[in-house]
C-alpha cells in the first residue's frame, strides 16, 4: 500500500504543473493531427520542366496530359534546348521532361517522340517515382493510338492493391504517428523525471523511508505507463475519428502491444537518465535514441532494403522495440491481422520489454546504493 | 551484538572512512552518540558532514570502517535501522507542489502509517499552524514554516533517532529558538538527536559537539566545558582555533 | 566588451567541463550520418515477390525471369501444396508479410498472346506501406511494358529514357546530410541555449544576470555565442566528415555557406531564447524547443517529406521556417553546385527571419528584465 501513496504523489505533481498538463496531452493530440497532414509520401504536383524539341503531334498531346494530370505541376513549357543540369541545379524542378525526334523507325503511322527523362538525383525517391508517373502516361497514351489502330497492347497488368487500395500515406503513417508520438513523450519526460528528483534531493528521503527499491521503481514509472496509455487512447482516437483510418483488428492486441512497447521505451529512458549527468545531457541522448530508433524501425525505408545494404546495421532492427510495435500496429490497423500473425512480433517485444526493465531496475539498484 | 538497552550507544562509528577517487571526503573518524543527547556536528562546508550522515543512514557505500546504529549493523540490517531513523535533509526535502496535508499523506503514508494514523497527524499539525498556511502548497510557504512542516514530516514514524541536516539554515532568529524548543521536547521525549550546522553559534544548544574538517575530527565535548578549559570567549572562536591548529599540524 | 567576455567564458567553461556533452554532441551526429549513409535508402531493394503460374508457357516463364533478374525483387516459394489451394497460400503470405507482392499470371495466358489479344497479368501488392506499394506499382508497369513492347517489337516505339544528375548512383546520404546539418546546428543552438537560460532562471542566479549593467544584447550575445561556435564547429565537421567519407559533393564558395549557415543558427539562437524567456522550468524550455524549432524543422523543410505533395496552406507555413530556405541553399549551392545569384530569395529569406525572431527574442528578453525590476 506505501506504493499508492507514491503514485498518488506523483500524479499530483504532474497535476499540478499545468503547462506539463498541456504538453502531455494537449500538445500530443494537435501535434498528430498536423502531423497526419505533413507526412505524406504520396507524391503529386512534382514541379517539372518540359522541353518539346520535337515536331510530332504526339510531344504535344503527351504534354497535354502530364499538364492535366495532377501528379505534375509544369513550372516551365519550353521549346529551346538548356542544359537540364543548369536547369535542376536551379532547384525549381525535379525533372526535366525533353521530347526529341527520333530518327524515323518502325512500321507506325505514327511516331512518338523519344522521351528523356532528366532527374535530380538528390530527392531519389521523389523523381523515380515521377519518372514511373510519365512512364504510366506515356504508356496509356500508346495504348490508346494502338486501339485506334486496331491493336492491343500484348499484355496488361490488372492490379489489385489490397489492404490500402487508394494507397492513402496516411493509413500508413498514421499508427506510426502515434507510435512516435508516444515514444517523443516517454523517452523525454521520464528522461527528466529521474534526474529532477536527484536534483532535488528528495530522492534521498524516498531512499530512506520504508520505501524498496523495487517500490520507489515502479511508483515513478507507473504514472508514466498511465500517461502513456492514455496518450494512446487519445492518439488512435483521433487517428480514427479524424483521418479514418480503419481499424479492422482486435483492439485488445492493441492495447497489449501497446504496453510492452511502453515497459521498454520506459526503462530505456529510465537506464539514460541514470547514465547522463544533467537536463541537457539527458535531451541529447534521448534525441539521438529517438532518430535511431526511427530509422531503424521499418517506418520510413522497408526494413528489406536495410538488410540488403547493411546487413550489420540491420541486426540492431531485430532488437528495436519501435520495429515490432510499427509492424503489429500496421497489420491490426490496415490488415485486421489476428494474433496468429504476429505472435513472434509480439513475443519479440514482449522479451525486450522484459530485459529492458530487469535491466532498469537493476541498473536503479545499483544506483541508489552508491 | 546486542547490549542491554541502556548501555548501547545511539550510534557508533569506527574508522569510518569515504573515498570518491582520490579525494577523502570522510578520513577515519571515529565517534559515539549517546542515547538521549543532542549532538552538534560541525564544519565547513565540505567538510564531510553530510557524507558522514549519510553513510550512517545508508545512503552512501563507506569506503572503509564500522558503523553501527543502535546496536545493529548499518551494513547489515539497513532496512530495521530505517524503521528506527528519520531524517530532514538540507534542501528541506519536501515536494513543493503538494500541500502540507498531502505531503504529511504521503510521507506518513509510505512510513507505514495507517489513515487514521495519518489524519491525526495531519489534524496535529493544523493545529500548530495558522489555517491558511496550512492548506498552501510548501512552494508558497516562508522558509520558517516549511522548517516547521519539515521536522514535523520527519517525525512521522515516531523515529528513536533523528537527524536533521542544516535545518536551520535561511531561518529567522525567532524561528529558530521556536526550532530548539521542539528539540528539546523531543530530548525529554527520549530521542536522540544529530544535528548538522554550519551556524556556530546554534552549538551552544547542544550536549556535545564534534568538530570536523576536511573529513576528520579536530574537536569534540561538551561545548561549555570546552569553552572553560580552553579559555574561549564563543564557539566561533574554538572552531577557528581548531581548524587553525589543525592546519598547522 | 570585456563584461561580453566574461559572461561568455562562463558558458564556455561550462560546456567544456561536460566531456560527456561534448562527445554527445560529436559522436552522435556522426552515427546517425553513419545509419543515414549505410542503411537508409528510399530505393527498392530485396523485396519478397510471389507468384503464381497457371499457364507455364514459354512467355510466362519469360515474364517471370523479368521479374526475377531485376534488383528490386526476389522470388519466394509459396507454401501452398494444390493448385487451387495457391490463392489461399498467397493471400495468407501477403497478411503475413512474408510477400510484398504476388505475381499471377492466368491459364491462357500465351494463348491470348498468341491471338493478338491483351493477356492480362495480376498483381496483387500489400497497400500497407503506401509509399513501398506505389514505388513497386511503378516498378511493375515498367517491367510489364517493357515485356509487353518486346513481344510486338515495340521497344523502338516505346522509348522512355532516364538520366539521373548530381547524384548518379542515387545515395541517399546525399539528399539527408544537407538536412541533418541543419538539424543538428539547430539543436545545438536552439535547445541549448534555450535550456540554458532556463536553468538559470530555474536556480535563480537569472536574478544576478537580470540586475547587472549588462545590456539585454550583451547578455543575450554572452551567452549564445558559445554555443554558436560550437553548432557551427560540429556542422561544418559533419558536412566535412560527409564529404571525406561518403563523398557527399561540397561545391560552392565554404565562406558563403559559412555566412548562411551562421544566420541560420542566429534564427536557432532567437527562438530559444524566446522560448526560454516564455518557458517556467528547464524541463518545459527543452520540450517546448524540441516541438517548436525541431519538429517543424524536420517536418515542413523537406528534409525527408517532400514539399510538392503539400496543401497550399502548408507550404506556405513551410516557407517561413528558416530550415526550409537553408535546405535548399545547402542542396543547391553546397552539393549541386549552382550559382549563388539564384538563391537570393532564400538568402534574403533567411536574413529576414533571423532579424525577426532576433529582434522578437530580444523585446521579450528586455521586457522579462522589466519586470524582475
Amino acid at each position: 500500500m506505501r506504493l499508492f501513496y507514491l503514485v498518488k504523489k506523483e500524479i499530483l505533481e504532474i497535476v499540478r504543473q499545468r503547462e506539463l498538463l498541456v504538453l502531455l496531452f494537449l500538445a500530443p493530440i494537435i501535434q498528430i493531427i498536423v502531423l497526419g497532414y505533413v507526412i505524406t509520401t504520396d507524391i503529386k504536383n512534382v514541379p517539372v520542366e518540359v522541353v518539346n524539341l520535337s515536331n510530332s503531334r504526339a510531344a504535344g498531346e503527351i504534354t497535354a496530359r502530364l499538364q492535366a494530370s495532377p501528379l505534375f505541376r509544369i513550372v516551365k513549357l519550353s521549346e529551346k534546348p538548356e542544359k537540364a543540369e543548369d536547369v535542376l541545379r536551379r532547384g525549381e524542378v525535379r525533372a526535366v521532361i525533353e521530347f526529341r525526334d527520333s530518327p524515323g523507325r518502325g512500321r507506325w503511322a505514327w511516331t512518338l517522340p523519344e522521351v528523356h527523362i532528366l532527374m535530380d538525383g538528390i530527392d531519389a525517391n521523389s523523381s523515380q517515382i515521377a519518372a514511373g508517373y510519365v512512364n504510366g502516361i506515356i504508356k496509356d497514351y500508346l495504348q490508346e493510338k494502338l486501339r485506334r489502330a486496331g491493336l492491343e497492347m500484348p499484355a496488361e497488368a490488372k492490379t489489385l492493391i489490397r489492404y490500402n487500395p487508394r494507397l492513402r500515406s496516411i493509413n500508413t503513417m498514421g499508427p506510426g504517428i502515434v507510435a512516435l508520438l508516444l515514444t517523443i513523450l516517454s523517452v523525454f519526460t521520464t528522461a527528466f523525471s529521474f534526474v529532477r528528483e536527484r536534483e532535488q534531493h528528495t530522492m534521498d528521503t524516498l531512499l530512506m523511508s520504508r520505501l524498496r527499491p523495487m517500490e520507489i521503481f515502479v511508483g515513478k514509472a507507473m504514472p508514466a505507463v498511465l500517461i502513456g496509455l492514455l496518450d494512446m487512447v487519445l492518439g488512435i482516437g483521433v487517428v480514427i475519428l479524424w483521418f479514418h483510418i480503419p481499424l479492422r483488428g482486435s483492439v485488445f492486441y492493441l492495447f497489449l502491444a501497446s504496453l510492452l512497447y511502453l515497459a521498454a521505451i520506459l526503462s530505456y529512458a529510465l537506464i539514460i537518465s541514470t547514465v547522463v549527468v544533467n537536463q541537457s545531457q539527458a535531451m541529447f541522448f534521448s534525441w539521438f535514441s529517438l532518430v535511431l530508433f526511427l530509422l531503424l524501425s521499418g517506418f520510413l525505408t522497408p526494413l528489406e532494403s536495410i538488410w540488403a545494404r547493411a546487413p550489420a546495421l540491420a541486426v540492431l532492427t531485430e532488437i528495436n522495440p519501435l520495429r515490432y510495435l510499427i509492424k503489429i500496429i500496421r497489420e491490426i490497423f490496415l490488415k485486421g491481422n489476428g494474433p496468429a500473425f504476429f505472435w513472434r512480433d509480439l513475443l519479440a517485444l514482449g522479451g525486450i520489454a522484459v530485459v529492458l526493465t530487469s535491466l532498469s531496475l537493476l541498473n536503479f539498484r545499483r544506483f541508489i546504493s552508491k | 551484538m546486542k547490549g542491554k538497552p541502556e548501555t548501547v550507544k545511539a550510534v557508533e562509528v569506527s574508522d569510518l572512512t569515504k573515498r570518491f577517487g582520490d579525494f577523502r571526503a570522510v578520513d577515519h573518524i571515529s565517534f559515539s552518540v549517546e542515547r538521549g543527547e543532542i549532538l552538534g556536528f560541525l564544519g565547513p562546508n565540505g567538510a564531510g558532514k553530510t557524507t558522514t550522515i549519510k553513510m550512517i543512514l545508508g545512503l552512501l557505500e563507506p569506503s572503509g570502517g564500522r558503523i553501527s546504529v543502535l546496536g545493529l549493523d548499518a551494513r547489515k540490517s539497513r532496512g530495521d535501522i530505517k524503521k528506527m531513523t528519520g531524517y530532514m535533509s538540507q534542501q528541506f526535502s519536501l515536494y513543493p507542489l503538494l500541500t502540507v496535508r498531502e505531503n504529511i499523506e504521503f510521507f506518513g503514508g509510505i512510513s507505514g502509517l495507517g489513515r487514521p494514523a495519518i489524519r491525526e497527524r495531519q489534524a496535529a499539525l493544523a493545529g500548530q499552524l495558522p489555517e491558511t498556511l496550512f492548506r498552501l502548497t510548501v512552494r508558497d510557504l516562508p522558509p520558517g514554516i516549511r522548517q516547521k512542516v519539515a521536522l514535523f514530516v520527519s517525525l512521522l514514524a515516531d523515529p528513536d533517532l533523528i537527524f536533521l541536516d542544516e535545518p536551520t539554515s535561511g531561518v529567522d532568529p525567532e524561528a529558530r529558538r521556536a526550532f530548539w524548543h521542539t528539540i528539546y521536547s523531543l530530548r525529554e521525549r527520549g530521542k536522540t538527536i544529530l544535528v548538522t550546522t554550519h551556524n556556530l553559534d546554534e552549538a551552544e544548544y547542544a550536549d556535545r559537539i564534534l568538530v570536523i574538517h576536511q573529513g576528520r575530527i579536530v574537536l569534540e565535548g561538551d561545548p561549555r566545558s570546552l569553552l572553560e578549559t580552553r579559555k574561549a570567549d564563543s564557539v566561533e572562536q574554538l572552531f577557528r582555533e581548531a581548524i587553525g591548529s589543525h592546519e598547522t599540524t | 566588451m570585456r563584461r561580453l567576455r566574461a559572461v561568455m567564458a562562463k558558458e564556455f567553461f561550462h560546456l567544456l567541463r561536460d566531456p560527456r556533452s561534448l562527445s554527445v554532441v560529436f559522436i552522435m551526429p556522426l552515427v546517425q550520418i553513419f545509419i543515414f549513409g549505410y542503411a537508409i535508402s528510399f530505393d527498392l531493394e530485396n523485396i519478397p515477390v510471389a507468384v503464381i503460374d497457371q499457364d507455364h508457357s514459354e512467355p510466362s516463364a519469360r515474364l517471370i525471369r523479368d521479374f526475377e533478374r531485376s534488383t528490386v525483387f526476389v522470388l519466394k516459394p509459396l507454401g501452398g501444396a494444390r493448385r487451387e489451394g495457391d490463392f489461399e497460400a498467397a493471400d495468407w503470405a501477403l497478411r503475413a508479410g512474408r510477400v510484398k507482392q504476388v505475381l499471377v499470371i492466368p491459364a491462357g495466358f500465351a494463348g491470348r498472346i498468341r491471338q493478338g489479344r491483351t493477356a492480362e497479368v495480376g498483381l496483387i501488392i500489400d497497400g500497407s506501406d503506401s509509399n513501398v506499394a506505389n514505388r513497386l506499382y511503378q516498378y511493375d508497369q515498367m517491367i510489364i511494358q517493357r515485356f509487353a513492347a518486346g513481344l510486338k517489337g515495340l521497344e523502338d516505339v516505346f522509348q522512355v529514357k532516364t538520366k539521373v544528375y548530381f547524384n548518379p548512383e542515387s545515395r541517399s546520404v546525399f539528399f539527408f546530410v544537407p538536412g541533418l546539418v541543419a538539424i543538428i546546428l539547430l539543436m545545438i543552438s536552439a535547445m541549448l541555449t534555450a535550456s540554458s537560460i532556463a536553468r538559470e532562471r530555474e536556480l535563480g542566479s537569472a536574478e544576478l544576470l537580470f540586475i547587472s549593467p549588462l545590456r539585454s544584447g550583451e547578455i543575450i550575445l554572452g551567452k549564445t555565442l558559445p554555443y554558436v561556435l560550437v553548432a557551427l564547429a560540429t556542422g561544418s565537421f559533419i558536412l566535412f566528415f560527409s564529404h571525406f567519407w561518403f563523398g557527399v559533393p561540397l561545391r560552392g564558395s565554404l565562406l558563403v555557406l559559412l555566412l548562411f549557415a551562421l544566420l541560420f543558427v542566429l534564427t536557432g539562437l532567437s527562438f530559444g531564447v524566446l522560448i526560454s524567456t516564455l518557458a517556467p522550468s528547464q524541463r518545459v524550455a527543452m520540450l517546448g524547443s524540441v516541438l517548436a524549432t525541431l519538429l517543424p524543422s524536420i517536418l515542413l523543410s523537406g528534409f525527408i517529406f517532400p514539399l510538392d505533395s503539400l496543401s497550399a496552406p502548408l507550404r506556405a507555413l513551410s516557407e517561413i521556417i528558416p530550415a526550409t530556405h537553408f535546405l535548399r541553399i545547402i542542396r543547391g549551392v553546397a552539393v549541386k553546385g549552382a550559382d549563388l545569384r539564384h538563391f537570393l530569395k532564400e538568402g534574403a529569406s533567411l536574413a529576414g527571419l533571423s532579424l525577426i525572431t532576433l529582434s522578437l527574442a530580444v523585446m521579450r528578453f528586455t521586457r522579462l528584465r522589466r519586470a524582475r525590476r
